[in-house]
């Protein structure tokens, strides 16, 4: 029951934020206190092996909506908690508007829902919600190219989440029902029928557009180096996390094991190959966020329960180490004036300390380097694989990561700079903290078995293999800049794009 | 089951709002193409489960009257709510630039963009 | 209208051809199973007390979907004011339709029908063809009908701003409390609480009636506020 309050709380508080305009911020605080008790109740509810399957209005599962919570929802609502607490302060001083506020509550509550959701159609329903909602806050301080990136985004997933509905469609006249448990169980004698195929590729089509998978989220470096830091850390922590999960979702009622895979491995690879040639901050980390995403879908892709586990873990951490690297972003490009890596290396004086730490910190996460959170997804993401090719993906992306935030070391340099607020780097600790403590902190999350397989020395030799392996890299990439094709972010090309991704899904679905 | 039934028009229909949308260059008419497509699947929901001898699912008297099924239609309801909400403020977005731009060409905004982005 | 360049045109019709193509061909029209849609055209009636089914399933079977839908309809309107809140975004000057007595005339004579149908598709929507939506835009373009004879700002000033502002979320809050209640009770939210009544009179449906009710209100309210908006930002119909 706690489960259905977790989104109804945030929507009620959305409605008062609007009422009550100058207690806002109090506001959203209170609502995170009381998403902390739900999620601490909904937690003892589970270790005590109390059922959490709900399905609202008291109905059967094949008429009603189901929600229901488990040990990898519970995880990503700690994620939510730990990014809205760091959001909320560093916003603390700005004056925003009760309608940022409302915006805020409301991506929140879609967040809870579609991670407790299990109806094709409720999940429908809430990513236009988010859609929308991301859409409105990217666009939020009217600048002319905020305003292209959102509406680019806008139409592209909305062409998206059309094509997932047809696929809905599809399901339901053969299914007859709209629930994915119900739907894993009829289609378990006929996994192969060429509607299967069909709908499932739609379906992933239209979720992929929202999840940040390179061919078909080619509106996301536009739209998340647009938006405030901010938003950018809530969008690429929290909500493209959100279309993850649904992929994972999915994978329960189709076998999607080799579409994910090459995806993943395409996303992770094609986005790190952007991401070195970047040189403006913000759109070099929202091409990582792609890339990253490429990690995350390999796992899930793999299916095994390993692989599940360390792209939960990669998740959790990569929301943390992401929405720390935007907002320190934020601050270092206010106060240098400069949005473009070389230009903020030369006036780093101006950057406040904490934000260069907090850079630091976020860069050591995503690099991998041991014990932070980035290396605990990642080895343990390695141990879950078997095949030789799929590790080579892995190193080589994270060698492509290193890389590219080699360029970042010349900010580092500990010197005096002008210090930020104390919200400020309240949110610096929220989100940094975790990261230094993931490994402790992951035993809780991930059964000690599977933990103690990513503890041996290789994968800690292993890892700092790779971290130098990348700045050498970086060494010899420096001296050539690579022009890479920037065409196909553009609108009509990325609808292309798209439906191209849409043919070699449905080719990989029918091959594999 | 005929070719020409409302399944294969709500594709057809499909796929001339996707062709709209990509090659028409006016932001406006790219709109409309946009609410083109999500009609169009509207129609494909509607008329996957409909019936030639169907009757609207409002029940009076449990006779057996062939009645159709009413959950797409109530699936129907909400992507109808759901799609004028983004071709509302997709319309306010296009407004917004078109008065910055002076232009409803989106090459040549997007042009403008680029070349205020990169000093 | 100058064309794309051609290597797009190419593309584009290909893929989308092969795309439609697929679609069609690969959709398969047997097999179709009616299992949940049975059990709504079965038990329907009797779960709920509406006759009108459609009615029954999203605003009892599955009113979370259409909590989300109103909340969707809610950002819009908030969307369309917060970027359409400055007066006359466009610099030139735009002519208003002149006066015309045809239009005076048939707004004063089809606001009121218009206003009544409005009311009767919300009040019974759980027993026709209707419902909170459809009533709510009927009722809201008899609205925009009132603004093309008098003009908008005369109508904006007889719907006080504010106090419209005020009305939305406090029916958004209203329904979600109503959602909440049975929480209270016990029972999951979202459970209908309300007895279902004697089936085809208009005291039937449970909670129905009232969701309706609402629901139009907002729907009502929202629908002029965007016409308001958007005619505010262009000069004047």
């Amino acid at each position: 029951m706690m489960v259905a309050l977790l989104p109804l709380v945030h929507f009620g508080f959305a409605a008062l934020s609007l009422a009550w305009g100058r207690v806002t911020r109090e506001l959203i605080l209170l609502s995170l206190v009381v998403d902390a008790v739900l999620v601490g109740l909904l937690s003892a509810g589970l270790s005590q092996g109390k059922p959490l399957v709900i399905v609202l209005g008291g109905w059967e599962k094949g008429i009603g909506i189901e929600l229901a919570a488990d040990r990898f929802s519970l995880t990503l609502t700690v994620l939510v908690l730990l990014l809205g607490g760091a959001v909320v302060a560093y916003l603390w001083h700005e004056r925003l508007r009760p309608y940022f506020f409302m915006l805020l509550h409301l991506l929140l509550g879609s967040v809870y829902t579609l991670v407790f959701a299990r109806d094709l159609f409720n999940i429908y329903v809430t990513l236009e919600l988010l859609t929308l909602v991301s859409f409105l806050l990217v666009g939020y301080e009217r600048k002319p190219y905020q305003i292209w990136a959102s509406l680019k985004y806008l139409l592209l997933a909305s062409l998206g989440l059309g094509i997932y509905l047809l696929g809905v469609a599809i399901i339901y006249y053969h299914t007859g029902t709209l629930n994915l448990g119900l739907v894993a169980a009829r289609l378990l004698d006929q996994p192969n029928a060429p509607w299967v195929l069909l709908a499932s590729s739609l379906l992933v089509t239209g979720v992929a557009v929202k999840s940040g998978i390179f061919i078909f989220s080619l509106w996301l470096p536009a739209a998340h180096s647009s938006a405030t830091p901010a938003v950018s850390a809530l969008l690429s922590g929290l909500v493209i996390k959100m279309g993850v999960v649904v992929l994972f979702r999915l994978t329960s009622a189709f076998s999607l094991s080799l579409p994910l895979l090459v995806l993943g491995a395409l996303t992770g690879l094609l986005g790190v190959i952007y991401a070195i040639f970047t040189y403006d901050l913000k759109r070099m980390l929202a091409f990582h966020t792609l890339s990253q995403i490429g990690y995350i879908t390999l796992g899930i892709g793999i299916g095994s329960e390993i692989g599940i586990a360390g792209s939960l873990e990669y998740i959790v951490g990569h929301g943390l180490f992401k929405g720390l690297l935007f907002l320190a972003a934020g601050v270092a490009v206010q106060t240098a004036g400069e949005g473009d890596i070389p230009g903020l290396i030369a006036r780093r004086a101006k950057i406040p300390l904490s934000a260069r730490v907090a850079l630091l910190v976020g860069t050591l996460g995503i690099m991998g380097v041991p014990p932070l959170a980035g290396f605990c997804g990642k080895s343990l993401l390695s141990a879950g694989v078997q095949s030789p090719v799929i590790q080579t993906v892995l190193i080589l992306i994270s060698l492509g990561t290193v890389a590219s935030f080699a360029k970042l070391i010349p900010l580092f340099r500990i010197e005096r700079g002008p210090s930020s607020t104390w919200p400020v780097k309240l949110a610096f600790v929220i989100l940094g903290l975790p990261i230094l403590l993931f490994l402790p902190l992951a035993r809780l999350l991930v059964p000690a078995t599977q933990l103690s397989l990513s503890l041996h020395v290789l994968p800690f030799v292993k890892s700092l293999l790779v971290v130098g392996g990348g700045l050498l890299l970086y060494r010899l990439l420096s001296r050539r800049p690579f022009h890479l094709p920037q065409r196909i972010f553009r609108l009509e090309e990325a609808i292309l794009v798209i439906l191209s991704g849409f043919f070699l899904i449905y080719l990989l679905s029918v091959l594999g | 089951m005929a070719l020409i039934n409302g399944v294969t028009i709500a594709i057809v229909l499909f796929g001339i709002g996707l062709l709209g949308l990509i090659l028409r260059r006016d932001l406006v008419i790219k709109l409309l193409a946009l609410g083109l497509v999500n009609g169009s699947t509207i129609l494909c929901l509607v008329s996957l489960n409909a019936r030639v001898d169907g009757v609207a699912p409002i029940v009076h008297s449990p006779a057996s009257v062939p009645y159709v099924d009413p959950l797409p239609h109530a699936l129907v309801l909400s992507a109808i709510v759901i799609n004028f909400a983004i071709l509302a403020l997709a319309l306010v977005f296009v407004m917004l630039l078109v008065e910055r731009y002076h232009t409803t060409d989106s090459q040549r905004i997007e042009h403008e963009i680029e070349g205020e982005r990169t000093p | 209208m100058r064309r794309s360049s051609r290597g797009i045109i190419i593309t584009a019709s290909v893929l989308v051809i092969c795309f439609c193509a697929l679609l069609v061909m690969m959709f398969d029209y047997h097999g179709a199973r009616e299992e949940a849609g049975v059990t709504y055209i079965t038990k329907g009636t009797i779960d709920t007390g509406a006759a009108n089914l459609v009615s029954a399933i999203y605003l009892n079977y599955r009113l979370f979907d259409t909590l989300f839908e109103l909340l969707v309809f809610s950002v819009a309107v908030l969307g369309v004011r917060f970027y359409l809140a400055q007066q006359r975004g466009n610099e030139e000057e735009v002519t208003r339709i002149p006066e015309s007595q045809v239009i005076r005339t048939s707004a004063d004579l089809l606001f009121p029908p218009i206003l009544l149908l409005g009311i009767y598709l919300v009040l019974f929507g759980h027993l026709s063809p209707g419902g909170g939506f459809s009533g709510g835009t009927v009722a809201g373009t008899g609205l925009l009908l009132c603004a093309v004879a008098l003009g908008a700002d005369v109508v904006g000033r007889r719907f006080h701003e504010p106090t419209l502002e005020r009305f939305e979320w406090e029916i958004l809050l209203a329904i979600l409390l109503l959602a909440l209640i049975p929480v209270l009770f016990g029972r999951l939210p979202f459970t209908d609480l309300l007895p279902r009544g004697r089936l085809g009179s208009l005291a039937s449906g449970g909670s129905i009636l009232i969701y309706n009710a609402l629901i139009g209100v907002k729907v009502f309210i929202g629908t002029w506020v965007i016409i308001h908006y958007f005619v505010r930002h262009r000069g004047e119909i």
